[in-house]
């Protein structure tokens, strides 16, 4: 528990990097018996049961990503990519090693977090934004604006539960979008609602990226890693097997894989 | 500062609460009021036809005591499921997670404001001794406020890893409906208990309410300051152990 540190700065200036992350290490404990309640607990301390097993979802993970920069995370499943954007975003703690963020984050892992759907359309997007660290009078200044790029002006007054989950889609986005980040994590959410909002949506986040905003892209769509990344990693068991140019890491992505495919 | 930072979003979490509370609005607030009226006329039946207590203005002794207490119970056992209410908050955004128990505390606190709202009618017309002394109600309910509020961060923090404690909470409540002097005079507790039973603060609390509320005595400064203490400790108690479960949050909920 020593030496792991998380720190976020609010402003951007002063510091070349916007993500530094320093031989970062995460193991969870993974119990043979889940005890959720205080009785199992009791249970457990009669039996004498308190086996587990630890796995290392991220082991001496080091990167640096600058301002400016479109970063991508590209790997197989369960090699400790989302683990890794979570510790970013500070929902997880590193057991080991350190995390700098310089900039105000938008942490893009789920979009409509805290939606609650027995609340109006309005009523959502000042909640969400409010959890996406918008003011109230933020929010309200870009309302019309949300629901303009949502499409969804109509609805406004319409409870979240009659919605369709492609119309929630395109409200979240539309509302995370205003945030106005220094830098974004964004883990597979772009794609969002019908082929014409997904193309809204990229050209939003080209849009972003152009402004000279900082972008952390998890994802397994090599062909949108190549395209928006300049460089990247490509992860396996937790460790960084790779790094480099974006074309570098894919072509690596991909050699890793052939065996196994074909 | 947390609090500057995140005021909307709290401000926005506490509203959204109360809204889905009392979602068909008029009629789901007098449904909340409806439950400590009946309370109060059944106990007050029970106790003072049946026990024959003795005790002044005992109608209204009764109610100010449940409604005060229904702040501690709705409020901590709200409280309590908060984090693990909201997953995705905790595992998908990074928010300060006591937020969460804050602005449920704080749902359940303007609901009971609204209750001794009610209970100002209810004051004149029973006859109560009215005097300036009322205006002592916003710091006892401030303080009663970080009392609830310092018992939910521990409830909260621990619940998510002992998915049971409602359960057992529930009984404590129960228990501590009768360790108060909620629908009986204290004067009925044996004497040699007495120094034991006014250590619990919830009993200081409730007394101090009936004292300014219906009977027009200030509270004592012994009391307040009594009060203050527990909430203070509480609140210690409560950001010490949140802070060191919270670091796990995510990892189990």
């Amino acid at each position: 528990m020593s030496g792991n540190q998380y720190s976020r700065n609010k402003k951007t200036h002063g510091h070349d990097d916007a993500i530094v992350v320093e031989n970062v290490s995460k193991q969870f404990r993974i119990p043979h018996e889940r005890k959720i309640t205080v009785y199992q607990h009791l249970a457990g301390l009669i039996a004498g049961s308190h086996s587990y097993e630890i796995f290392d979802a991220l082991k001496d993970v080091s990167l640096t990503v600058k301002h400016g920069e479109t970063f991508g995370v590209i790997g197989p499943n369960g090699s400790g990519k989302s683990t890794l954007l979570k510790i970013l975003a500070g929902v997880l703690y590193p057991d080991r090693g350190t995390v700098r963020m310089n900039g105000k984050i938008a942490p893009f892992l789920e979009l409509g977090v805290g939606f609650h759907p027995d609340l109006t359309a309005e009523e959502n997007i000042y909640l969400y934004g409010a959890i996406m660290g918008l003011t109230k009078r933020m929010v309200a200044s870009k309302y019309e604006e949300i629901l303009d790029f949502a499409e969804l002006k109509r609805f406004e007054n319409m409870k979240l539960k009659n919605f369709s989950s492609g119309m929630a889609v395109r409200l979240a986005f539309s509302t995370a979008i205003q945030t106005n980040p220094d830098i974004l994590l964004v883990d597979e959410v772009l794609a969002v609602g019908d082929e014409s909002f997904q193309r809204k949506c990229s050209g939003k986040i080209d849009e972003i990226r152009r402004e000279g905003k900082t972008i952390l892209l998890v994802s397994h769509d090599l062909g949108m890693v190549q395209k928006l990344c300049e460089r990247g990693i490509l992860l396996k068991d937790g460790r960084i097997l790779s790094s480099g140019s974006s074309d570098k890491i894919v072509e690596d992505y991909k050699r890793m894989t052939l065996p196994h495919t074909s | 500062m947390w609090l500057m930072q995140y005021r909307d979003l709290i401000w926005n979490l506490t509203i959204t609460d109360l809204k889905i509370k009392y979602q068909s609005s008029v009629l789901g607030f007098a449904w909340s009021l409806l439950n400590p009226l009946l309370m109060m006329l059944v106990l007050y039946f029970v106790f003072a036809n049946v026990f024959r207590f003795n005790q002044e203005q005992f109608a209204l002794y009764i109610l100010v005591g449940i409604i005060a207490w229904r702040f501690l119970a709705n409020g901590t056992s709200t409280a309590m499921l908060s984090i693990v209410a909201k997953p995705s908050l905790v595992t998908k955004i990074y928010i300060p997670r006591h937020i969460l128990v804050l602005s449920s505390t704080l749902s359940c606190f303007i609901s009971s404001i609204l209750e001794f709202c009610v209970l100002i009618p209810l004051l004149f017309i029973f006859g109560a001794n009215i005097t300036p002394y009322i205006l002592f109600f916003p710091i006892a309910h401030a303080i009663f406020f970080f009392i609830v509020y310092g018992l939910s961060l521990v409830l909260a923090a621990l619940y998510v890893y002992y998915r049971d404690l409602n359960q057992i909470w529930e009984v404590v409540i129960q228990l501590g409906f009768f360790l108060a002097p909620i629908c009986y005079p204290i004067t009925i507790v044996p004497p040699q208990f007495l120094p034991y039973y006014v250590l619990n603060p919830v009993t200081i609390l409730i007394e101090t309410y009936r004292n300014f509320l219906i009977y027009g005595v200030p509270p004592g400064l012994r009391s307040m300051v009594y009060l203050v203490i527990s909430a203070v400790l509480l609140m210690i108690a409560g950001k010490f152990v949140f802070n060191r479960l919270e670091r796990r949050f995510a990892e189990v909920i």
